[in-house]
């Protein structure tokens, strides 16, 4: 057990926690906003193949991160318009674009490279960068929510929509631009699982860590910081998950296999109260019901 | 405030067969029909129309690869047999999941609960004593042993809900994960068959499902077929059915009647968890005979899919699941004749679920517009 919880393991556990932070800090945004992303997983696993196959062309893994980054955005105008001005059903809507993303993403990696060669891997970034740049959004995401005026107006519109359309702002118009913001984010958490500690993309590459990023949300009550912690303490259950399955234990290594998503649960349970969550969260808005 | 909760919802789902709002109106809405049967067809062709562009950038001749695709369905030695095989999971799946949409609760863990119910069958069946009993018995103690696991593991997202006020998508989804976790260490120590090099539990034996003469299916297709009219009678005729539509559209009025709401979401999602449990059961008693490591190939997932295809009415459950699972038959088929990516079949799924939904949501838009 020694081996599983040293340094090594404590920063392997940052490296993957850090997609997920990304991803969580994405959906707190839309969340705040009052749209429930659910298509996060697709999201990221769109970020995750655009990151691969950019910095596989260009060499370069920043550019990588930034492709990643604007096909979440693209993919959130698409998923924002549906749910925010056809008012789709957002959880139909969500599910179904993570599901499409696997068959999409499949087919296009797919065709990206001929059968019978494997597929190249790519330049990886160094971990410091991208725990600085994870900082940096986060301190981004703080501020906008802390201290702006369009901060407030998200939050606003996910809580009394009535009301900020009765001061004259777009209700329609936030959430877009919101749920871009958000899908942009989750893009740019799988460009990072892509271009940091992987180097390579497989077939659903992301494994579920969409979903972990929507349950730690609620498990850190809406709010960034707690976000960015629980996204951590998951990546630290994945990393000592991979470091045990090489190590002899009295335990099965499956409990290590489940630990990360039975830890997000658990936490997800204790922490979900319902009183902090948007008001309006998954409920699209017209004015004629208003 | 609980008018502008419950109204868009309403309007998202307005479509489903034989909702609470139809009951109570009484009506036969022909518009209604249009868009029930319209959307589906016409999201299946538009898709199918984007795939014959994506055959056509592969240098294939799209005409030509769909008439293979309705050959390996239809004239193709096993086609039909294979396609009544492949819908069974898909159909027994998409059932639970269609009356668990038509209450808004959004469980997306039937991929777990199919898991869970194939190894709590498979490790009873192949127990020691009990593998000799007759095969009848066998087969009854399974289905309702896989019934009862995938409904225990169904109903911990629900008592997580009424308990802690938990997400159901995201509890449900996270324990698929726990549970192919536990397939993993079922058969790679629990039920593992000691002679074999690779994980894998012991061989189904007795307890595996016979063909059915004339149909030359496995007994689980004759199954699907009975849950699908038995569970369309309870949701029309029962008074479970029609709370479940009642929680779908409005909650606050199962309080008002003094129906907790946390019974009928403990009913919903414990059958979404049976039929799921007994769809796993049915898949190793009839198809694989036993669990190995591939046992997990997203049937829960692909059944979303049928659910919301099918407009989470039961007999468009049964319609949308053979179609999909011809769709995948035939287009095996025919990329292996045309060379073709094989993730196309996945691909064509997603596009008809991206036209169901904008469809949907288009049609929701000009009903919220109509005076």
């Amino acid at each position: 057990m020694d081996a599983v919880l040293s340094i090594d393991t404590l920063a392997a556990g940052l490296r993957l926690a850090l997609p997920v932070a990304l991803a969580a800090l994405g959906a707190l945004l839309c969340e705040r906003s009052g749209v429930l992303n659910l298509g996060l997983e697709g999201l990221m696993l769109c970020g995750a193949l655009a990151g691969y196959l950019v910095t596989d062309s260009t060499g370069s893994p920043w550019v990588g991160l930034f492709a990643g980054l604007v096909i979440g955005g693209l993919c959130g105008a698409l998923l924002g318009g549906a749910v925010v001005y056809l008012a789709a059903n957002q959880v139909v809507a969500g599910l179904a674009f993570s599901l499409i993303a696997v068959s999409a993403t499949t087919y296009v990696y797919e065709g990206s490279y001929d059968i019978g060669q494997s597929p190249p891997r790519i330049e990886r970034i160094s971990m410091p960068p991208l725990v600085i740049l994870t900082l940096v959004v986060l301190g981004i995401v703080v501020v906008l929510l802390r201290s702006t005026l369009s901060g407030l107006v998200l939050t606003a519109t996910g809580e009394s929509p009535v009301a900020v359309d009765a001061l004259g702002y777009s209700v329609q118009r936030t959430r877009l631009f919101t749920t871009i913001g958000g899908s942009a984010l989750a893009g740019l958490g799988g460009a990072v699982l892509v271009c940091g500690p992987l180097g390579l993309f497989i077939q659903n590459v992301t494994a579920g860590r969409g979903w972990v990023a929507l349950a730690l949300v609620v498990f850190a009550g809406w709010k960034p910081v707690p976000c960015v912690i629980g996204a951590f303490l998951f990546g630290v259950c994945d990393a000592a998950q991979l470091r045990i399955q090489g190590t002899d234990t009295g335990v099965p290594y499956e409990v290590f296999l489940a630990l990360p998503y039975a830890v997000t649960l658990v936490a997800m349970v204790v922490r979900g109260r319902r009183s902090r969550t948007p008001a309006t969260l998954g409920i699209a808005f017209h004015r004629s019901t208003a | 405030m609980s008018a502008v909760v419950v109204e868009p919802s309403a309007a998202g789902s307005g479509n489903s067969g034989g909702s609470a709002v139809e009951i109570v109106a009484g009506g036969f809405d022909r518009r209604r029909l249009v868009t029930t049967i319209g959307v589906p067809v016409g999201a299946v062709l538009a898709s199918l129309l984007v795939g014959a562009v994506l055959i056509a950038i592969e240098g294939s001749n799209p005409l030509a690869v769909y008439a293979e695709v309705f050959r390996g369905v239809f004239v193709e030695n096993r086609g039909l047999r294979n396609t009544a095989i492949g819908a069974t999971p898909l159909v027994l799946m998409g059932c639970g999941l269609a009356i668990a949409y038509r209450s808004s609760l959004y469980t997306i863990g039937a991929e777990g609960q199919y898991v869970i119910g194939a190894v709590a069958a498979t490790a009873w069946a192949t127990a020691g004593g009990v593998r000799d009993l007759p095969s009848p018995l066998l087969i009854v103690g399974c289905l309702v042993i896989g019934a009862i696991a995938g409904s225990a593991w169904s109903c911990i997202s629900a008592a997580l809900n009424t308990r802690f006020g938990t997400n159901i998508v995201i509890s449900s989804l996270l324990l698929t994960y726990v549970g192919l976790a536990i397939m993993q260490w079922a058969i790679r120590v629990g039920i593992r068959d000691p002679e074999s090099f690779i994980p894998a539990s012991r061989m189904i034996g007795d307890a595996a499902l016979p063909i059915v003469p004339g149909l030359n299916t496995h007994l689980g297709f004759v199954i699907a077929l009975v849950v699908v009219p038995v569970l369309t009678v309870v949701m029309s005729r029962t008074r479970f059915g029609y709370r479940v539509d009642v929680l779908g559209h409005n909650p606050n009025a199962l309080g008002a009647n003094e129906v907790r709401e946390s019974r009928v979401m403990f009913g919903v999602l414990g059958l979404v968890g049976a039929l799921s449990g007994i769809a796993g059961y049915i898949q190793v008693a009839g198809v694989t005979q036993r669990i190995n490591a591939e046992f997990s190939v997203g049937y829960g997932y692909t059944a979303i899919l049928v659910a919301l295809l099918g407009r989470m009415n039961l007999v468009g459950v049964l319609l949308a699941g053979l179609g999909l699972s011809g769709l995948t038959i035939g287009l095996d088929v025919a990329e292996r004749t045309y060379d073709l990516p094989s993730s196309l079949t996945g691909l064509l799924q997603a596009l008809i679920i991206i036209f169901v939904v904008l469809a949907d949501a288009i049609a929701g838009r000009i009903e919220l517009r109509r005076p």
